[in-house]
């Protein structure tokens, strides 16, 4: 596994405020990377630093070894979707054809394809669609152009869970025939969670947690039962989260258990669930966590 | 195609503002020019004068201004830099001043032969400053085109960087330079000397003059963008 | 399909045990490629990858170059011995716990085991299976005490 990207204590300051703090993590090649956390994390901070877009206050980014700030050899591999793009007032048809231009691996049949998927009337001017259509538009681009280095940040605004959904496909269906990067930033957690292979989930401008998507999912278990049980099976272990009802007690906390833990579980008559990775990261953001990772 | 041509390449995707836009507004000045001029007495013996030209120069720098900004969030996203982006639209933009140059010069010409459209009108045959032998003509139209494309896009640059605020600094800042040269020159009573200077600027030392004036707006557009988020 | 627990993965290499074990997937077959798993239970192709692989380092599949990933002759009988060592603990220890928690003792469980169809005829299952409606009986036989 080798990083292609590297981030280097990065630190974004603004007028008053710090939208990145010492971030340092690394992108793996060829891996479908989820970028998670809540609105206002820093995940398109992050992202714009990534494809030298935006000027980190200290710190380092790589790419490839190289830094992409003003590096065309770099940034010609790399392709940002955002939310929100901002298109000149043209059609449809002649951004994805400009778009083409710019990506000698651009796939014009899959264009097509991904055009009639999402309906996408292509010749009407773009600042005249409808949101969603707006951001089928982005993910065309990103998708056909097959860019090594691809980033989508919240690509789906205005995208019906039915539209999002042929999102996803396509992009794994294409990515398992040509495998590129691609780094997908997302507060939809649940959606995504099948498709990453590794997450990094940032929150008020720090990564509070970097690991493959398999590990993480095994980082926290709820324990259910009567409280007086669940408190005595918990003794030592860190309590993400608590809730209670009566005599009985839900409590997630960080996994995973062993079979010795689960043996005793099953004696005190607790039952032991999973946390889903959308609970996990809900319970482990907020207030500063110690750091998790892989 | 290599990446600066790419740029240059995408702002044509809309060219209206380039194509039917200004020669649209020049046409209808013009028109309504020779309507009036049609009509009214001739104020000079050597025909009508009309300052409406500048109409077309005025709009180069406007349009210079858009184009600044017009394509580079979609440029961003296609992974072209900021320096590929600023090289590309100043290709474009002296392009097309070379194209509209060749066309107005033209037209200059066809003015001359027609003595001014069968009207005596001068619109655009202008003494002093478009005036002369036609290559003249072509690379004095060119070079005001060309500075005024390349101030506009500074503008919409500075504009876009800095917001109003900035832009009025900007401005500002223009105009204490301008002013505070003008009178730095009154106080050493060098109008004279400045005078002589010009009239007696060969071709050149014009040329040379233009270009160290575009030199300084061109680098200061790149300055301007150096550091610009979209 | 999928759930939360355990990772998708091991998902994925039991789903696949579990279908060599049942004879859904037979000897020498072939097994879905990673693309495939990946497309149908949408997830990504590396995760497919890494639940073959494990069948792959445990003997129970092979890759044939060129081909595809085919189940091994024997891959059953591996499977059934693995399984059974853990057969034990996942099913066994919750068994005999939850039975002591109904005051069911080691003598009556192993006689609710012995006799499934016994069991099954009570008039507690009856009306469940049978399609054809039956006069009601009081609950007496077969159900343990």
């Amino acid at each position: 596994m080798t990083p292609i990207v590297q981030i280097d204590h990065v630190t974004r300051r603004y007028r008053g405020m710090t939208a990145l703090d010492d971030v340092s993590t690394a992108l793996q090649a060829n891996t479908i990377t989820g970028l998670l956390g809540r609105n206002g994390a820093g995940k398109s901070t992050l992202m714009r630093i990534i494809t030298g877009q935006e000027f980190m206050t200290t710190g380092s980014v790589l790419v490839d070894g190289q830094s992409p700030l003003e590096n065309d050899a770099v940034l010609g591999r790399m392709l940002f979707v955002k939310e929100s793009q901002i298109y000149p007032d043209i059609k449809v048809k002649r951004a994805l054809e400009a778009a083409s231009w710019f990506y000698p691996s651009w796939d014009h049949a899959l264009a097509q394809e991904l055009v009639a998927d999402f309906e996408l009337p292509v010749s009407r001017p773009i600042k005249k669609l409808s949101r969603g259509q707006h951001s089928a538009v982005g993910i065309v681009i990103g998708l056909a152009a097959r860019a090594e280095i691809t980033l989508f940040d919240e690509p789906y605004l205005g995208l019906d869970a039915v539209a999002r959904q042929i999102f996803y496909d396509r992009l794994l269906a294409d990515y398992a025939e040509h495998p590129r990067t691609v780094l997908l930033s997302t507060h939809l957690i649940d959606e995504v969670a099948n498709l990453l292979e590794h997450v990094i989930v940032i929150d008020h401008g720090r990564i509070v947690a970097d690991a493959s998507a398999d590990d993480l999912r095994g980082r926290a278990v709820t324990v259910n039962g009567r409280t007086g049980a669940v408190d005595e099976f918990l003794a030592h272990r860190e309590v993400l989260h608590r809730q209670a009802i009566g005599s009985l007690a839900s409590v997630v906390v960080t996994g995973p258990l062993d079979d010795l833990a689960r043996a005793r579980a099953r004696d005190l008559n607790l039952d032991i669930g999973p946390v889903s990775l959308q609970e996990f990261i809900i319970r482990t953001s907020g207030d500063a966590r110690e750091r998790i990772s892989a | 195609m290599n990446g600066i041509a790419r740029v240059a390449r995408l702002h044509l995707v809309d060219r209206f503002s380039y194509t039917w836009l200004v020669w649209g507004v020049l046409s209808f000045v013009f028109v309504i020019n020779a309507a009036i001029f049609a009509v009214i007495p001739l104020t000079q013996p050597s025909g009508n004068y009309t300052g409406a030209l500048v109409t077309i120069y005025i709009f180069m720098g406007v349009i210079g201004v858009q184009a600044a900004t017009k394509f580079l969030p979609f440029a961003f996203t296609l992974g072209v830099s900021r320096r590929t982006y600023y090289l590309g639209t100043v290709l474009l933009v002296l392009g097309l001043c070379l194209a509209y140059s060749v066309v107005l010069t033209a037209l200059w010409w066809l003015e001359g032969q027609t003595n001014g459209w069968g009207l005596q009108l001068n619109f655009f045959r202008v003494p002093w400053l478009l005036d002369g032998p036609w290559f003249q003509v072509l690379t004095t139209t060119f070079a005001l085109l060309s500075l005024l494309f390349l101030f506009g896009l500074w503008c919409g640059l500075i504009c876009r960087r800095f917001a109003l605020l900035g832009t009025l600094v900007f401005f500002g800042a223009l105009t204490v330079v301008v002013v505070g040269a003008a009178l730095i020159v009154t106080w050493q009573q060098a109008w004279p000397r400045v005078g002589d200077l010009l009239v007696n600027l060969n071709v050149l030392g014009a040329s040379g003059l233009v270009a160290l004036v575009g030199a300084v707006i061109a680098l200061g557009g790149y300055g301007t963008i150096r550091r610009l988020t979209v | 399909m999928l759930d939360e627990g355990t990772p998708l993965f091991l998902q994925i290499a039991e789903q696949l045990s579990s279908d060599i074990i049942d004879g859904t997937l037979t000897e020498g077959s072939r097994v879905p490629s990673t693309n495939e798993f990946a497309a149908f239970y949408r997830i990504n192709p590396a995760t497919a990858a890494k639940g073959i692989n494990l069948l792959v380092d445990g003997g129970i599949l092979e890759k044939r170059r060129g081909i595809g990933m085919f189940v091994t002759t024997g891959a059953r009988d591996r499977l059934i011995q693995a399984r059974r060592k853990e057969f034990a603990e996942q099913f066994i220890d919750p068994l005999v716990v939850e039975a002591g928690r109904l005051g069911i003792d080691p003598d009556a469980l192993i006689e609710m085991i012995r006799r499934p169809t016994d069991r099954r005829r009570t008039a507690e299952y009856e009306p469940l299976i049978s399609s054809t409606p039956q006069a009601p009986q009081t609950a007496q036989e077969g159900e343990a005490s």
